[in-house]
């Protein structure tokens, strides 16, 4: 029961979450920024609006949006929020929902080409390849884990008995390990210094661009849908970075929503302080992370 | 046994009839398909009730006393025998409205023979229980489908690709050939019975020779030159059966000679996992620098035979270290890509086969928005392509499932694993990222956005035929992504004949597994429904409007200003540059008022240049040299044999 509570606490503060990283960057520039609420309030308005399509689109452009907040939805019921045990979780987990990314991702480059857009074909030529890199790291992440636990699935890295952090004898490589999967969450959400959000030029965005053409409930999905993958993301660094195990369930809980803010306004200093990088220069800055996570586990075998 | 012949000789009806019926297009068709197709179905019954079943059948004929012919029917048998079947089913309902020029009716009909051939002889290339017959109906098998490949002689290229596959063919069965000379020389016998008795070295040669001549019909880099040019040229039936089945039997050659060797050495395992990492992701960088739809669907052959080795060599390594679940997982999860990518490869090729029909085109970058226009080519498709990407909840997902866990099985067991295996789950996870790229080129650039030609807009699809087979086989693309528990049961049933496993460590693992993989596909679905029903909500009494692609502000946007699937892969290409050079021709554009410009570029094959200049341009050298030999005066040749028998009764 409390997992399911976990779970819609989760994705309901999944909007908030991405406001704290705009607030963060408004404190930098030296502005007020917009309200903690900003995007619950984008995400009603988006939901009470119809919806204008592009005579060239086909199903395909309204079946996105489903299928990238389902799989949002889905990998987040395997995730142990807090330590708590999944609601779901088996053997394999985490290859299943790795590829469950892939067919998210599937069906928005789809939707992007389906619109005929040059921009956004673009963009989801940008999409394609960076997160193929990615995916590379996040494989190698899955080597380490197992030599560690010798599981597969989410629920056995961060359940509450065999949780691994950074506060044990596997701590240094693990560090590594956060970093990689850092530059990943930033690559795969689309933040600086691989994709800008803010930018306002369509020729530099990647995912921005891909969802230009939606409109009212369907960006709403995409937005939500985005916003749960970051949250994810997040998440699997939070569980990393500390073991939630207080004794009491509620302080378990409260940390980790907790560490999960930290982790959201170092995102947002992230992008306050660095510039994006030249599109150029994003692989090699995806392959550190894939090096990282190698060494990590070389390290690994040692001990 | 009566039972297999009844089954070869229909089929081998199916291919005669129509020679003597050329002037009834239409009837001759039909009758053809349906023997075909009849044959075909009574052997999927036999295949299954072996493989479901203990009936073990053999038999054994005597020629003149100087060989024999035997088949028997094992649980590998059974397995590759669905394939096979199934397969020639579909391609030939595919058929009756693919071949529909009813000008050049003898033509057709031939092509009926050599189809019906092509079928028989891969049944008796599994079923072979020595080395005789396996080598004569390998032979039969290259031959008839040499003269599928040349069905458009005419054209000039199809006559180039026909020589390609040729060569290839024949290169391979002549190093097959050898190893066989090897294996009688050591055993002298041809049956297949006394093979694990020779010498532990010979193994290795023997097996390498195999492999290699294996591999050229299979597909493996770097002996897989003749795909991109074969597969294009045939008939899109053709292809699918070829792709989908044909190649496979090089995968056979390899699993049941590895079997019939009973080597416990780790170099078998390591030399076909270095080479199915090696063409798997070479298959698929040069299938996504690809230009020709069909040449680009013939390079992701290589790629999955690539995942096909990859599994098959992490069972062999399993096998080597006796880790039973480790090979059990390995070896069923490559037999159960076999199957899936028999599946959709071939639904892939047909559907390719109805565009390239209607259209006319066989260019990626001057298709477009054909869904609109073609929906049940275009959905098919669209599964073919999630279940080649090896996406959930299609089947490409189950098979590659099995073989990642088989890895990570392998992970943790010793150094001498450990190190296979993760190469094995990262090579696997940047084919699957490289596949994914390469598939939404293709939908999004062929079946997605706007006709980039005028032609394109008045297209359609007719001809249920075509469509019947793609739809069927989509369905069994999602059923076994869903359902996969009967088909790991039947790959782990075959793979149970190559290693013995424990029965309880392995019923519970794999039970498990295609449990597992149901119960995720349930949720995803579950989920998917939910968030569809949310949608219809949120739907609920808007106005929808329709208006045309924002353009950034340009208000005259036309349909050449689409990406093109060149520039969707440019990026990724430039990447892989090292293993897929580009030859791009255009010319600066310069001046104030620049001239005409034009862009051609083309992926190199480094395999196909390396072999050119390093290895066929030699020998041509020194054959010119011996020119001389060959004169044309028929009194110095029969000196040329005198000459021969008496140097060989010096040495004998």
């Amino acid at each position: 029961m409390s997992s399911f509570i976990l779970l819609a606490i989760t994705i309901l503060l999944a909007p908030f979450y991405s406001a704290i990283i705009l607030k963060v960057k408004a404190f930098f520039g030296g502005k007020k920024g917009p309200s903690f609420l900003i995007n619950y309030y984008t995400l009603i308005k988006l939901l009470k609006k119809g919806s204008v399509y592009s005579e060239s689109t086909t199903f395909i452009f309204k079946l996105s949006p489903i299928v990238t907040l389902s799989v949002s939805f889905v990998v987040l019921l395997f995730f142990p929020i807090a330590g708590f045990q999944p609601i779901f979780s088996f053997q394999g987990d985490v290859i299943f929902l790795l590829y469950l990314f892939g067919l998210a991702r599937f069906f928005t480059i789809l939707a992007g080409l389906d619109t005929a857009s040059p921009f956004e074909g673009m963009g989801t030529a940008r999409e394609a390849f960076f997160s193929m890199i990615g995916e590379l790291t996040l494989f190698t992440v899955l080597i380490l884990f197992f030599l560690i636990s010798n599981k597969l699935s989410l629920a056995a890295y961060f359940g509450k008995l065999e949780s691994m952090t950074l506060w044990q004898t596997i701590g240094p490589p693990i560090v590594l390990v956060i970093l990689a999967l850092y530059n990943v969450a930033l690559t795969e959400n689309c933040r600086v210094p691989v994709d800008d959000p803010a930018t306002h030029l369509e020729l530099t965005m990647i995912h921005e661009v891909m969802i230009l053409d939606h409109s009212g409930p369907d960006l709403a999905f995409l937005e939500l849908g985005a916003q749960l993958k970051l949250i994810f993301y997040s998440s699997l660094i939070a569980c990393l970075v500390f073991p939630f195990q207080l004794g009491s369930m509620l302080a378990n809980a409260i940390t980790f929503f907790l560490v999960l803010v930290g982790i959201y306004v170092v995102i947002g200093i992230t992008e306050s302080v660095i510039a994006r990088y030249k599109m150029t220069k994003t692989p090699k800055f995806i392959l550190f992370s894939f090096a990282m996570t190698l060494f990590a586990t070389i390290v690994i075998l040692e001990f | 046994m009566n039972e297999l012949f009844l089954i070869l000789l229909f089929i081998l009806i199916g291919g005669l009839l129509p020679l003597l019926l050329t002037r009834q297009f239409n009837f001759m068709k039909m009758l053809s398909i349906i023997f075909i197709c009849g044959g075909s179905i009574i052997g999927l019954f036999q295949a299954s009730k072996r493989l479901f079943g203990e009936t073990v059948f053999s038999i054994e004929i005597e020629c003149y006393n100087l060989f024999s012919i035997a088949l028997q029917m094992d649980a590998i048998s059974a397995f590759f025998l669905f394939p096979i079947y199934i397969i020639t089913i579909l391609g030939a309902v595919y058929s009756f409205h693919y071949m529909n020029k009813p000008d050049n009716s003898l033509k057709t009909a031939l092509s009926y023979l050599f189809f019906s051939l092509l079928t028989i002889s891969m049944v008796c290339v599994v079923l072979a229980n020595n080395l005789f017959t396996f080598a004569i109906s390998w032979e039969i098998m290259s031959l008839s489908s040499f003269f599928l490949v040349i069905y458009d002689y005419q054209k000039e290229i199809v006559r180039k690709a026909g020589y390609y596959y040729f060569v290839f063919t024949q290169a391979g069965a002549l190093i097959i050939i050898a190893a066989f000379g090897i294996l009688f020389a050591h055993t002298s016998s041809l049956s297949f019975s006394a093979i694990h008795t020779i010498p532990e070295n010979t193994k290795l040669l023997v097996f390498i020779l195999l492999f290699f001549g294996f591999g050229s019909k299979a597909g493996i880099f770097p002996v897989h030159i003749w795909l991109p040019h074969a597969h294009p040229a045939a008939p899109s039936h053709v292809s699918a059966i070829m792709s989908g089945v044909m190649i496979k039997m090089g995968i056979y050659g390899i699993i049941r000679f590895y079997n019939l060797l009973g080597s416990d050495s780790i170099i078998f395992g390591q030399i076909v996992l270095a080479f199915g990492v090696i063409s798997g992701v070479y298959g698929v960088v040069q299938a996504l620098g690809q230009h020709n739809l069909k040449r680009l669907l013939a390079y992701h052959s290589v790629e999955n035979i690539g995942i096909i080795l990859i599994g098959l060599g992490i069972g062999m390594i399993g096998t080597s270290l006796k880790q039973p679940l480790l090979a059990a997982l390995g070896f069923s999860g490559a037999l159960l890509h076999v199957f899936n990518h028999a599946i959709f490869k071939s639904l892939l090729f047909m559907g390719a086969g109805v565009v390239i029909q209607k259209s006319g085109i066989e260019t990626i970058d001057q298709l477009g928005g054909l869904l609109k226009r073609m929906k049940v080519t275009g959905i098919t498709f669209l599964v073919g392509s999630l279940a080649i990407s090896g996406l959930p909840p299609f089947n490409g997902f189950v098979s590659e499932f099995l073989i990642y866990f088989a890895s990570f099985k392998g992970i943790n067991y010793n150094e001498q694993s450990f190190i296979p295996a993760c190469i094995s789950i990262l090579s696997l996870a940047l084919i699957g990222g490289l596949a994914l790229a390469c598939f939404t080129k293709v939908i999004g650039i062929v079946f997605l956005g706007e006709p980039r030609t005028v032609e394109l807009k008045s297209i359609d699809e007719k001809g249920s035929s075509m469509m019947v087979p793609m739809i069927i086989l989509s369905a069994v693309c999602l059923i076994i992504g869903v359902f996969p528990g009967l088909f790991i049961g039947m790959a782990l049933t075959a793979a149970k004949s190559i290693v013995v496993i424990p029965e309880d460590v392995l019923l519970t693992n794999v039970t498990e597994i295609s449990q597992n993989i149901t119960f995720a596909a349930f949720i995803l679905f579950g989920v998917i429904a939910i968030v569809f029903l949310l949608r219809t909500i949120a739907y609920k009494n808007k106005t929808i409007t329709m208006s045309s692609t924002w353009g950034c502000g340009f208000t005259k946007p036309t349909t050449r200003m689409q990406y093109t699937g060149v520039s969707f892969a440019a990026m990724i290409l430039n990447f892989f540059k090292p293993v897929a050079p580009a030859k791009v021709d255009h010319p600066v554009i310069s001046g104030h008022f620049p001239k005409e410009t034009y862009y051609h570029s083309e992926i190199l094959d480094i395999a196909e240049i390396n072999l050119l200049q390093r290895v066929v341009k030699p020998i041509l050298v020194i054959f010119d040299k011996l020119r001389w030999i060959q004169h044309g005066d028929i009194h110095l040749y029969i000196g040329y044999i005198l000459l021969a028998i008496i140097l060989l009764l010096l040495f004998i």
